[in-house]
Protein backbone atom coordinates (compact mmCIF):
# COMPACT_ATOMS: atom_id res chain seq x y z
CA UNK A 1 0.00 0.00 0.00
CA UNK A 2 1.33 3.41 -0.94
CA UNK A 3 1.59 5.86 1.97
CA UNK A 4 -0.83 8.76 1.85
CA UNK A 5 1.55 11.66 1.23
CA UNK A 6 -0.99 14.32 2.11
CA UNK A 7 -1.47 12.70 5.54
CA UNK A 8 2.28 12.51 6.04
CA UNK A 9 2.45 16.25 5.56
CA UNK A 10 -0.01 16.79 8.39
CA UNK A 11 1.49 14.37 10.89
CA UNK A 12 5.21 14.29 11.54
CA UNK A 13 6.92 11.04 12.48
CA UNK A 14 7.72 10.23 16.14
CA UNK A 15 11.43 10.69 15.41
CA UNK A 16 10.69 14.26 14.40
CA UNK A 17 9.27 15.01 17.85
CA UNK A 18 12.35 13.49 19.44
CA UNK A 19 14.66 15.81 17.47
CA UNK A 20 16.55 18.21 19.61
CA UNK A 21 15.72 16.29 22.75
CA UNK A 22 19.37 16.38 23.74
CA UNK A 23 19.84 19.08 26.34
CA UNK A 24 16.11 19.73 26.41
CA UNK A 25 15.82 18.57 30.00
CA UNK A 26 17.72 19.53 33.09
CA UNK A 27 19.04 17.23 35.74
CA UNK A 28 17.77 17.60 39.29
CA UNK A 29 20.12 16.77 42.19
CA UNK A 30 20.72 13.04 42.34
CA UNK A 31 23.30 10.48 43.42
CA UNK A 32 23.94 6.89 42.46
CA UNK A 33 25.64 3.81 43.84
CA UNK A 34 26.25 0.42 42.29
CA UNK A 35 24.12 -2.48 43.53
CA UNK A 36 25.86 -5.04 41.32
CA UNK A 37 27.88 -4.99 38.10
CA UNK A 38 25.20 -3.55 35.84
CA UNK A 39 22.63 -2.30 38.35
CA UNK A 40 22.72 1.11 39.92
CA UNK A 41 20.55 2.71 42.55
CA UNK A 42 19.70 6.26 41.54
CA UNK A 43 18.30 8.44 44.33
CA UNK A 44 17.28 12.06 44.60
CA UNK A 45 17.40 14.49 47.51
CA UNK A 46 14.17 13.19 49.04
CA UNK A 47 14.98 9.49 48.72
CA UNK A 48 12.89 8.59 45.69
CA UNK A 49 14.72 5.92 43.77
CA UNK A 50 15.06 4.03 40.52
CA UNK A 51 17.13 0.93 39.85
CA UNK A 52 18.79 1.45 36.49
CA UNK A 53 21.28 -0.17 34.14
CA UNK A 54 24.65 1.39 33.35
CA UNK A 55 23.32 2.30 29.88
CA UNK A 56 20.27 4.03 31.35
CA UNK A 57 22.42 5.89 33.87
CA UNK A 58 24.74 7.18 31.15
CA UNK A 59 21.78 8.12 28.96
CA UNK A 60 20.23 10.08 31.83
CA UNK A 61 23.42 11.99 32.70
CA UNK A 62 24.48 12.59 29.10
CA UNK A 63 20.94 13.61 28.11
CA UNK A 64 20.61 11.17 25.24
CA UNK A 65 17.27 9.71 26.35
CA UNK A 66 14.24 9.65 24.13
CA UNK A 67 11.57 11.90 25.53
CA UNK A 68 8.95 9.31 24.67
CA UNK A 69 10.64 6.43 26.50
CA UNK A 70 9.14 4.88 29.62
CA UNK A 71 12.41 5.48 31.45
CA UNK A 72 12.21 9.20 30.69
CA UNK A 73 8.74 9.34 32.25
CA UNK A 74 9.96 7.43 35.29
CA UNK A 75 12.78 9.94 35.77
CA UNK A 76 10.44 12.84 35.26
CA UNK A 77 7.72 11.57 37.62
CA UNK A 78 10.26 10.87 40.36
CA UNK A 79 11.92 14.26 40.06
CA UNK A 80 15.27 13.26 38.61
CA UNK A 81 14.84 15.75 35.79
CA UNK A 82 12.57 18.48 34.61
CA UNK A 83 11.72 19.90 31.22
CA UNK A 84 9.54 22.63 29.78
CA UNK A 85 6.39 20.66 30.63
CA UNK A 86 7.33 20.03 34.25
CA UNK A 87 9.21 22.94 35.74
CA UNK A 88 6.89 22.73 38.75
CA UNK A 89 9.12 19.77 39.71
CA UNK A 90 11.51 22.03 41.61
CA UNK A 91 8.73 23.37 43.82
CA UNK A 92 7.41 19.85 44.44
CA UNK A 93 10.88 18.62 45.30
CA UNK A 94 11.33 21.50 47.74
CA UNK A 95 8.01 20.68 49.39
CA UNK A 96 8.97 17.02 49.76
CA UNK A 97 12.36 17.97 51.18
CA UNK A 98 10.74 20.24 53.78
CA UNK A 99 8.40 17.40 54.79
CA UNK A 100 11.35 15.03 55.22
CA UNK A 101 13.36 17.56 57.19
CA UNK A 102 10.49 18.63 59.44
CA UNK A 103 11.33 16.21 62.26
CA UNK A 104 14.84 17.65 62.55
CA UNK A 105 13.46 21.14 63.13
CA UNK A 106 11.17 19.85 65.87
CA UNK A 107 14.36 19.40 67.88
CA UNK A 108 15.06 17.18 70.88
CA UNK A 109 12.25 14.68 71.44
CA UNK A 110 14.06 11.90 73.32
CA UNK A 111 15.35 12.76 76.79
CA UNK A 112 17.26 9.97 78.50
CA UNK A 113 17.53 10.09 82.29
CA UNK A 114 20.25 7.85 83.72
CA UNK A 115 18.69 7.47 87.15
CA UNK A 116 21.21 4.99 88.51
CA UNK A 117 24.43 3.33 87.41
CA UNK A 118 23.80 0.46 89.79
CA UNK A 119 22.92 -2.91 88.29
CA UNK A 120 22.38 -6.46 89.50
CA UNK A 121 23.73 -7.90 86.23
CA UNK A 122 27.37 -8.19 85.14
CA UNK A 123 27.01 -8.55 81.35
CA UNK A 124 30.35 -8.84 79.56
CA UNK A 125 29.05 -6.77 76.67
CA UNK A 126 27.52 -4.04 78.84
CA UNK A 127 27.94 -0.76 76.98
CA UNK A 128 27.20 1.31 80.04
CA UNK A 129 29.99 0.45 82.46
CA UNK A 130 27.73 -0.40 85.40
CA UNK A 131 28.52 0.01 89.07
CA UNK A 132 27.89 -2.60 91.72
CA UNK A 133 24.45 -2.19 93.18
CA UNK A 134 25.35 -0.92 96.66
CA UNK A 135 26.66 2.51 95.71
CA UNK A 136 23.99 5.12 96.32
CA UNK A 137 26.44 7.74 95.06
CA UNK A 138 25.55 6.60 91.52
CA UNK A 139 21.84 7.46 91.85
CA UNK A 140 20.18 10.60 90.46
CA UNK A 141 18.95 13.08 93.10
CA UNK A 142 15.72 15.11 93.07
CA UNK A 143 17.71 18.29 92.57
CA UNK A 144 19.39 16.88 89.47
CA UNK A 145 16.04 15.57 88.24
CA UNK A 146 14.44 19.01 88.64
CA UNK A 147 17.25 20.77 86.78
CA UNK A 148 17.10 18.15 84.02
CA UNK A 149 13.33 18.59 83.67
CA UNK A 150 13.89 22.33 83.19
CA UNK A 151 16.02 21.40 80.17
CA UNK A 152 13.46 18.89 78.87
CA UNK A 153 10.68 21.43 78.64
CA UNK A 154 12.88 24.01 76.93
CA UNK A 155 12.91 21.79 73.84
CA UNK A 156 10.43 23.05 71.21
CA UNK A 157 9.52 19.48 70.26
CA UNK A 158 5.74 18.91 70.40
CA UNK A 159 6.43 15.31 71.45
CA UNK A 160 8.63 14.51 74.44
CA UNK A 161 9.71 11.01 75.36
CA UNK A 162 11.45 10.57 78.71
CA UNK A 163 13.38 7.32 78.83
CA UNK A 164 14.77 5.99 82.11
CA UNK A 165 18.01 4.11 81.80
CA UNK A 166 20.79 2.77 83.96
CA UNK A 167 22.46 0.64 85.23
CA UNK A 168 19.14 -0.77 86.27
CA UNK A 169 16.73 2.15 86.66
CA UNK A 170 14.24 0.26 88.83
CA UNK A 171 16.91 0.25 91.56
CA UNK A 172 16.06 3.94 91.89
CA UNK A 173 12.32 3.71 91.27
CA UNK A 174 11.60 6.50 93.77
CA UNK A 175 13.26 9.05 91.46
CA UNK A 176 11.41 7.62 88.44
CA UNK A 177 8.12 8.19 90.25
CA UNK A 178 9.22 11.70 91.18
CA UNK A 179 10.22 12.56 87.61
CA UNK A 180 7.03 11.11 86.08
CA UNK A 181 4.81 13.03 88.51
CA UNK A 182 6.81 16.26 88.14
CA UNK A 183 6.91 16.04 84.34
CA UNK A 184 3.17 15.32 84.19
CA UNK A 185 2.53 18.37 86.37
CA UNK A 186 4.81 20.59 84.29
CA UNK A 187 3.14 19.32 81.14
CA UNK A 188 -0.22 20.72 82.21
CA UNK A 189 1.29 24.03 81.21
CA UNK A 190 3.43 22.89 78.25
CA UNK A 191 0.81 20.56 76.68
CA UNK A 192 3.33 18.29 74.96
CA UNK A 193 2.65 14.77 73.78
CA UNK A 194 4.48 13.25 76.76
CA UNK A 195 5.58 9.61 76.92
CA UNK A 196 7.64 7.59 79.39
CA UNK A 197 9.73 4.47 78.85
CA UNK A 198 11.68 2.47 81.42
CA UNK A 199 14.55 0.44 80.00
CA UNK A 200 14.82 -2.32 82.57
CA UNK A 201 15.97 -5.90 83.08
CA UNK A 202 12.66 -6.44 84.96
CA UNK A 203 14.34 -8.08 87.98
CA UNK A 204 12.76 -5.65 90.43
CA UNK A 205 9.35 -5.42 88.74
CA UNK A 206 6.45 -5.74 91.19
CA UNK A 207 2.77 -4.92 91.29
CA UNK A 208 3.36 -1.46 92.77
CA UNK A 209 5.62 -0.58 89.85
CA UNK A 210 3.21 -2.13 87.33
CA UNK A 211 0.31 -0.16 88.84
CA UNK A 212 2.27 3.06 88.54
CA UNK A 213 3.18 2.22 84.94
CA UNK A 214 -0.46 1.48 84.13
CA UNK A 215 -1.72 4.76 85.62
CA UNK A 216 0.92 6.84 83.84
CA UNK A 217 0.94 4.95 80.56
CA UNK A 218 4.60 3.98 80.91
CA UNK A 219 6.21 1.63 78.39
CA UNK A 220 8.73 -1.01 79.41
CA UNK A 221 11.69 -1.97 77.26
CA UNK A 222 13.81 -4.92 78.27
CA UNK A 223 16.63 -7.14 77.01
CA UNK A 224 16.02 -10.69 75.82
CA UNK A 225 19.00 -12.26 74.10
CA UNK A 226 17.44 -15.62 73.21
CA UNK A 227 17.08 -19.02 74.82
CA UNK A 228 17.60 -19.63 78.54
CA UNK A 229 21.12 -20.93 77.93
CA UNK A 230 22.14 -18.07 75.65
CA UNK A 231 20.50 -15.31 77.67
CA UNK A 232 22.02 -16.46 80.97
CA UNK A 233 25.42 -16.87 79.34
CA UNK A 234 25.30 -13.36 77.85
CA UNK A 235 23.69 -11.71 80.84
CA UNK A 236 24.97 -13.24 84.08
CA UNK A 237 23.52 -12.23 87.44
CA UNK A 238 23.65 -13.74 90.92
CA UNK A 239 21.40 -16.81 90.94
CA UNK A 240 21.98 -17.34 87.21
CA UNK A 241 18.27 -16.78 86.66
CA UNK A 242 18.21 -13.69 84.42
CA UNK A 243 16.23 -15.47 81.70
CA UNK A 244 13.59 -16.71 84.14
CA UNK A 245 13.17 -13.26 85.69
CA UNK A 246 13.02 -11.52 82.31
CA UNK A 247 10.43 -13.87 80.81
CA UNK A 248 8.34 -13.73 83.99
CA UNK A 249 8.55 -9.92 83.92
CA UNK A 250 7.57 -9.73 80.25
CA UNK A 251 4.52 -11.95 80.81
CA UNK A 252 3.41 -9.97 83.86
CA UNK A 253 3.85 -6.67 82.04
CA UNK A 254 1.94 -7.96 79.02
CA UNK A 255 -0.98 -9.03 81.22
CA UNK A 256 -0.97 -5.93 83.40
CA UNK A 257 -0.14 -3.20 80.90
CA UNK A 258 -1.01 -4.75 77.54
CA UNK A 259 1.04 -6.48 74.86
CA UNK A 260 1.90 -3.22 73.13
CA UNK A 261 3.40 -1.72 76.30
CA UNK A 262 6.39 -4.02 76.61
CA UNK A 263 9.16 -4.56 74.09
CA UNK A 264 12.52 -6.29 74.09
CA UNK A 265 15.90 -5.83 72.45
CA UNK A 266 18.66 -8.36 71.88
CA UNK A 267 22.40 -7.95 71.57
CA UNK A 268 24.42 -10.24 69.32
CA UNK A 269 27.40 -11.94 70.93
CA UNK A 270 29.60 -14.65 69.45
CA UNK A 271 27.30 -17.16 71.21
CA UNK A 272 24.28 -15.82 69.29
CA UNK A 273 25.71 -16.21 65.80
CA UNK A 274 24.59 -19.78 65.12
CA UNK A 275 21.11 -19.53 66.59
CA UNK A 276 19.24 -16.61 65.07
CA UNK A 277 16.10 -18.72 64.44
CA UNK A 278 16.04 -19.91 68.05
CA UNK A 279 16.40 -16.31 69.21
CA UNK A 280 13.47 -15.21 67.04
CA UNK A 281 11.43 -18.19 68.27
CA UNK A 282 11.85 -16.92 71.84
CA UNK A 283 10.17 -13.69 70.78
CA UNK A 284 7.41 -15.60 69.00
CA UNK A 285 6.78 -17.70 72.10
CA UNK A 286 6.20 -14.47 74.03
CA UNK A 287 3.72 -13.27 71.40
CA UNK A 288 6.01 -10.42 70.36
CA UNK A 289 5.95 -9.03 66.86
CA UNK A 290 9.36 -7.48 66.38
CA UNK A 291 13.03 -7.98 67.11
CA UNK A 292 16.10 -5.76 66.75
CA UNK A 293 19.06 -7.83 65.57
CA UNK A 294 21.70 -5.53 67.06
CA UNK A 295 25.44 -5.98 66.74
CA UNK A 296 27.67 -5.07 69.67
CA UNK A 297 28.60 -1.40 69.96
CA UNK A 298 32.19 -0.36 70.61
CA UNK A 299 31.66 1.10 74.08
CA UNK A 300 31.92 0.23 77.77
CA UNK A 301 32.56 -3.32 78.91
CA UNK A 302 32.10 -4.54 75.33
CA UNK A 303 35.49 -2.95 74.61
CA UNK A 304 37.09 -3.63 77.99
CA UNK A 305 36.25 -7.34 77.73
CA UNK A 306 37.20 -7.45 74.04
CA UNK A 307 33.68 -8.68 73.16
CA UNK A 308 33.64 -6.65 69.95
CA UNK A 309 36.72 -8.52 68.70
CA UNK A 310 34.99 -11.88 68.83
CA UNK A 311 33.19 -11.64 65.52
CA UNK A 312 33.53 -9.47 62.47
CA UNK A 313 31.01 -7.48 60.52
CA UNK A 314 30.67 -10.11 57.79
CA UNK A 315 29.74 -12.78 60.35
CA UNK A 316 27.18 -10.48 61.96
CA UNK A 317 25.76 -9.67 58.50
CA UNK A 318 25.28 -13.39 57.80
CA UNK A 319 23.47 -13.66 61.15
CA UNK A 320 21.28 -10.68 60.23
CA UNK A 321 20.38 -11.94 56.74
CA UNK A 322 19.60 -15.45 58.01
CA UNK A 323 17.33 -13.86 60.60
CA UNK A 324 15.65 -11.58 58.10
CA UNK A 325 14.96 -14.46 55.67
CA UNK A 326 13.36 -16.39 58.53
CA UNK A 327 11.26 -13.37 59.50
CA UNK A 328 10.07 -12.91 55.90
CA UNK A 329 9.03 -16.60 55.86
CA UNK A 330 7.09 -16.05 59.09
CA UNK A 331 5.25 -13.18 57.41
CA UNK A 332 4.52 -15.35 54.38
CA UNK A 333 2.90 -17.84 56.76
CA UNK A 334 0.67 -15.06 58.10
CA UNK A 335 2.47 -13.99 61.28
CA UNK A 336 3.24 -10.26 61.23
CA UNK A 337 6.75 -9.86 62.56
CA UNK A 338 9.37 -7.20 61.79
CA UNK A 339 13.08 -6.62 62.21
CA UNK A 340 13.34 -3.14 63.62
CA UNK A 341 16.47 -1.85 61.86
CA UNK A 342 15.15 -3.05 58.50
CA UNK A 343 11.81 -1.43 59.31
CA UNK A 344 13.54 1.91 60.06
CA UNK A 345 15.42 1.81 56.74
CA UNK A 346 12.28 0.84 54.80
CA UNK A 347 10.46 3.74 56.42
CA UNK A 348 13.30 6.05 55.39
CA UNK A 349 12.99 4.76 51.81
CA UNK A 350 9.24 4.86 51.43
CA UNK A 351 7.78 7.28 53.96
CA UNK A 352 7.49 10.93 52.94
CA UNK A 353 8.39 11.81 56.54
CA UNK A 354 11.79 11.46 58.14
CA UNK A 355 12.25 8.93 60.93
CA UNK A 356 13.20 9.88 64.46
CA UNK A 357 15.82 7.14 64.79
CA UNK A 358 18.80 9.13 66.04
CA UNK A 359 21.60 6.79 64.91
CA UNK A 360 20.66 7.08 61.24
CA UNK A 361 20.20 10.76 60.72
CA UNK A 362 22.04 13.68 59.14
CA UNK A 363 22.62 16.00 60.87
CA UNK A 364 23.36 13.58 63.66
CA UNK A 365 20.58 13.12 66.18
CA UNK A 366 23.09 13.66 68.99
CA UNK A 367 21.81 16.49 71.15
CA UNK A 368 19.21 17.77 68.71
CA UNK A 369 17.06 14.61 68.58
CA UNK A 370 18.15 12.88 71.76
CA UNK A 371 19.99 14.04 74.85
CA UNK A 372 21.19 12.32 78.01
CA UNK A 373 21.07 13.58 81.60
CA UNK A 374 23.45 11.50 83.65
CA UNK A 375 22.84 10.62 87.32
CA UNK A 376 25.23 13.45 88.38
CA UNK A 377 23.75 16.11 86.09
CA UNK A 378 26.26 15.80 83.29
CA UNK A 379 24.62 16.29 79.89
CA UNK A 380 25.74 14.18 76.94
CA UNK A 381 24.96 14.37 73.24
CA UNK A 382 23.83 10.74 73.13
CA UNK A 383 23.71 7.54 75.13
CA UNK A 384 26.87 6.37 73.35
CA UNK A 385 28.56 9.65 74.32
CA UNK A 386 27.74 8.88 77.93
CA UNK A 387 29.15 5.37 77.52
CA UNK A 388 32.34 6.85 76.11
CA UNK A 389 32.58 9.17 79.12
CA UNK A 390 32.20 6.21 81.49
CA UNK A 391 35.29 4.81 79.72
CA UNK A 392 37.17 8.01 80.59
CA UNK A 393 36.67 10.16 77.48
CA UNK A 394 34.30 13.08 78.08
CA UNK A 395 34.64 14.59 74.61
CA UNK A 396 30.86 14.74 74.08
CA UNK A 397 29.99 16.09 77.53
CA UNK A 398 27.97 19.22 76.74
CA UNK A 399 27.72 20.61 80.26
CA UNK A 400 26.07 19.95 83.59
CA UNK A 401 22.50 20.85 84.50
CA UNK A 402 23.71 22.40 87.77
CA UNK A 403 26.27 24.71 86.22
CA UNK A 404 25.21 25.23 82.59
CA UNK A 405 22.22 26.96 81.04
CA UNK A 406 20.17 25.42 78.22
CA UNK A 407 21.78 27.73 75.59
CA UNK A 408 25.24 26.89 77.04
CA UNK A 409 24.55 23.22 76.32
CA UNK A 410 22.75 23.44 73.00
CA UNK A 411 25.11 26.03 71.54
CA UNK A 412 28.26 24.48 72.99
CA UNK A 413 31.21 24.32 70.61
CA UNK A 414 31.44 20.57 70.91
CA UNK A 415 27.81 20.08 69.83
CA UNK A 416 27.83 22.67 67.03
CA UNK A 417 31.18 21.46 65.69
CA UNK A 418 30.04 17.84 65.82
CA UNK A 419 26.81 18.67 64.00
CA UNK A 420 28.54 20.68 61.32
CA UNK A 421 31.63 18.58 60.66
CA UNK A 422 29.81 15.27 60.61
CA UNK A 423 27.04 16.22 58.17
CA UNK A 424 26.84 13.38 55.66
CA UNK A 425 25.97 15.92 52.97
CA UNK A 426 29.47 17.35 53.28
CA UNK A 427 31.56 14.29 54.23
CA UNK A 428 33.85 12.58 51.72
CA UNK A 429 32.23 9.53 50.11
CA UNK A 430 28.89 10.19 51.87
CA UNK A 431 28.10 13.39 49.97
CA UNK A 432 28.01 11.54 46.64
CA UNK A 433 26.64 8.19 47.88
CA UNK A 434 23.32 6.98 46.47
CA UNK A 435 22.34 5.64 49.90
CA UNK A 436 22.70 9.06 51.55
CA UNK A 437 18.93 9.78 51.83
CA UNK A 438 18.50 6.59 53.87
CA UNK A 439 21.69 6.79 55.88
CA UNK A 440 23.07 9.16 58.46
CA UNK A 441 26.14 10.02 60.35
CA UNK A 442 27.35 8.67 63.64
CA UNK A 443 30.03 11.01 65.02
CA UNK A 444 30.25 9.29 68.39
CA UNK A 445 30.87 5.90 66.75
CA UNK A 446 33.54 7.36 64.48
CA UNK A 447 35.14 9.24 67.34
CA UNK A 448 35.19 6.02 69.41
CA UNK A 449 36.67 3.94 66.59
CA UNK A 450 38.82 6.47 64.67
CA UNK A 451 39.11 9.38 67.09
CA UNK A 452 37.51 11.61 64.50
CA UNK A 453 33.85 12.67 64.34
CA UNK A 454 33.75 12.42 60.54
CA UNK A 455 35.65 9.16 60.17
CA UNK A 456 37.20 7.73 57.04
CA UNK A 457 34.31 5.90 55.42
CA UNK A 458 36.49 3.46 53.49
CA UNK A 459 37.44 1.87 56.82
CA UNK A 460 34.27 2.68 58.76
CA UNK A 461 32.32 -0.20 60.34
CA UNK A 462 29.24 2.05 60.38
CA UNK A 463 29.48 2.69 56.63
CA UNK A 464 30.38 -0.89 55.77
CA UNK A 465 27.47 -2.30 57.80
CA UNK A 466 24.90 0.08 56.41
CA UNK A 467 26.04 -0.30 52.78
CA UNK A 468 25.69 -4.07 53.10
CA UNK A 469 22.23 -3.74 54.64
CA UNK A 470 21.02 -1.22 52.05
CA UNK A 471 22.18 -3.43 49.17
CA UNK A 472 20.51 -6.44 50.75
CA UNK A 473 17.22 -4.61 51.33
CA UNK A 474 17.10 -3.41 47.73
CA UNK A 475 17.79 -6.95 46.52
CA UNK A 476 14.83 -8.12 48.65
CA UNK A 477 12.60 -5.40 47.21
CA UNK A 478 13.44 -6.69 43.73
CA UNK A 479 13.09 -10.38 44.59
CA UNK A 480 9.33 -10.89 44.07
CA UNK A 481 6.03 -9.10 44.66
CA UNK A 482 5.17 -11.11 47.80
CA UNK A 483 8.45 -10.21 49.51
CA UNK A 484 8.16 -6.60 48.42
CA UNK A 485 4.61 -6.33 49.76
CA UNK A 486 5.66 -7.82 53.09
CA UNK A 487 8.45 -5.28 53.41
CA UNK A 488 6.15 -2.44 52.37
CA UNK A 489 3.73 -3.48 55.13
CA UNK A 490 6.51 -2.69 57.65
CA UNK A 491 6.80 0.95 56.58
CA UNK A 492 5.73 3.45 59.22
CA UNK A 493 5.04 7.14 58.60
CA UNK B 1 47.91 -8.66 45.47
CA UNK B 2 49.07 -5.24 44.29
CA UNK B 3 52.57 -5.09 42.86
CA UNK B 4 54.75 -2.27 44.25
CA UNK B 5 55.11 0.29 42.82
CA UNK B 6 52.21 0.48 40.46
CA UNK B 7 51.14 3.60 38.60
CA UNK B 8 48.06 4.79 36.77
CA UNK B 9 48.20 7.76 34.44
CA UNK B 10 45.29 10.13 33.73
CA UNK B 11 44.91 12.93 31.25
CA UNK B 12 43.80 15.99 33.22
CA UNK B 13 41.73 17.18 30.25
CA UNK B 14 39.55 14.10 30.79
CA UNK B 15 39.50 13.73 34.58
CA UNK B 16 39.98 16.46 37.14
CA UNK B 17 42.32 16.08 40.09
CA UNK B 18 39.34 16.29 42.48
CA UNK B 19 37.59 13.45 40.66
CA UNK B 20 40.68 11.28 40.94
CA UNK B 21 41.14 12.06 44.64
CA UNK B 22 37.48 11.19 45.26
CA UNK B 23 37.91 7.84 43.51
CA UNK B 24 41.15 7.00 45.36
CA UNK B 25 39.54 7.79 48.71
CA UNK B 26 37.35 4.69 48.46
CA UNK B 27 40.35 2.37 48.28
CA UNK B 28 42.03 3.64 51.41
CA UNK B 29 41.28 0.40 53.27
CA UNK B 30 43.58 -1.49 50.87
CA UNK B 31 46.27 0.92 49.73
CA UNK B 32 47.67 4.42 49.82
CA UNK B 33 48.59 6.75 46.99
CA UNK B 34 51.05 9.34 45.76
CA UNK B 35 49.63 11.80 43.25
CA UNK B 36 51.72 13.98 40.98
CA UNK B 37 50.85 16.34 38.14
CA UNK B 38 53.10 17.16 35.24
CA UNK B 39 52.01 18.99 32.10
CA UNK B 40 48.63 17.46 31.37
CA UNK B 41 49.32 14.15 33.04
CA UNK B 42 48.21 13.09 36.51
CA UNK B 43 50.18 10.14 37.79
CA UNK B 44 48.92 8.02 40.67
CA UNK B 45 51.39 5.68 42.34
CA UNK B 46 49.74 2.93 44.35
CA UNK B 47 51.32 1.53 47.50
CA UNK B 48 49.95 -1.50 49.30
CA UNK B 49 49.35 -0.95 53.00
CA UNK B 50 52.39 -2.80 54.27
CA UNK B 51 52.87 -3.34 58.00
CA UNK B 52 56.27 -1.64 57.95
CA UNK B 53 54.96 1.35 56.06
CA UNK B 54 51.69 1.59 57.92
CA UNK B 55 52.29 5.08 59.25
CA UNK B 56 53.38 6.45 55.86
CA UNK B 57 50.33 4.88 54.22
CA UNK B 58 48.03 6.35 56.86
CA UNK B 59 49.53 9.81 56.37
CA UNK B 60 49.12 9.59 52.58
CA UNK B 61 45.47 8.61 52.98
CA UNK B 62 44.84 11.20 55.67
CA UNK B 63 46.15 13.94 53.37
CA UNK B 64 43.74 12.87 50.62
CA UNK B 65 40.95 12.70 53.21
CA UNK B 66 41.61 16.18 54.57
CA UNK B 67 42.01 17.59 51.08
CA UNK B 68 38.62 16.21 50.04
CA UNK B 69 36.99 17.47 53.23
CA UNK B 70 38.28 20.94 52.50
CA UNK B 71 36.99 20.90 48.91
CA UNK B 72 33.58 19.53 49.92
CA UNK B 73 33.29 21.91 52.87
CA UNK B 74 33.73 24.86 50.51
CA UNK B 75 31.29 23.48 47.95
CA UNK B 76 28.61 22.61 50.51
CA UNK B 77 28.95 25.63 52.76
CA UNK B 78 25.49 26.98 51.90
CA UNK B 79 23.83 23.59 52.19
CA UNK B 80 25.37 23.08 55.64
CA UNK B 81 24.18 26.45 56.83
CA UNK B 82 20.65 25.77 55.58
CA UNK B 83 20.46 22.30 57.14
CA UNK B 84 21.70 23.50 60.52
CA UNK B 85 19.49 26.59 60.40
CA UNK B 86 16.51 24.29 59.81
CA UNK B 87 17.56 22.09 62.75
CA UNK B 88 17.65 25.04 65.15
CA UNK B 89 14.79 27.01 63.57
CA UNK B 90 12.26 26.41 66.36
CA UNK B 91 14.57 26.67 69.36
CA UNK B 92 14.74 30.43 69.70
CA UNK B 93 18.49 29.98 70.21
CA UNK B 94 19.63 31.50 66.93
CA UNK B 95 18.95 34.82 65.29
CA UNK B 96 16.56 34.60 62.36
Amino acid sequence: MTPDKSLAKKFQSMECFDKGIENSYQLLPSRFVSLSENRYLLTNEVGEYLIVSKKQLHGYVKKTLSKSSEFYFDLKSKHFLFDDDSNVAIQLLGLKYRTKAQKISQFTALHIFVVSLRCDYSCKYCQVSRQTDDKVTFDMSKETANRSLDFVFKSPSPAIKIEFQGGEPLLNFEIIKYIVLSATELNKHHQKNLQFVITTNLTFLNTDILSFCLIHNIYLSTSLDGSEELHNKNRPRPGKNGYQLTVKGIKEAQLYLGFDKVGALMTTTENSLDCVKEIINEYLALDMHCIFLRPLSPYGFAIKNKQTDKYNLQRWFEFYTEGLEYIIDLNKKGYFFTEIYTQIILSKIFSPFGTSYVDLQSPTGAGISAIVYNYNGDVYASDEARMLAEMGDSHFRLGNVHHSSYPDVMLSDVLLDTLEYSLAESSPMCHECGFLPYCGTDPVYHYATQHDVVGHKAVSGFCNKNMKIFRYIFSLLERDEVTKNILLSWVRP
Amino acid sequence: MIQIPNTIVFDNKVFSLDTIKGALYKFADNCSFDISCSNEIITVTIHSVDENQNLIARIRNEVIDQDLRSIIAKETSNVRTLILANAFSNTGLIES
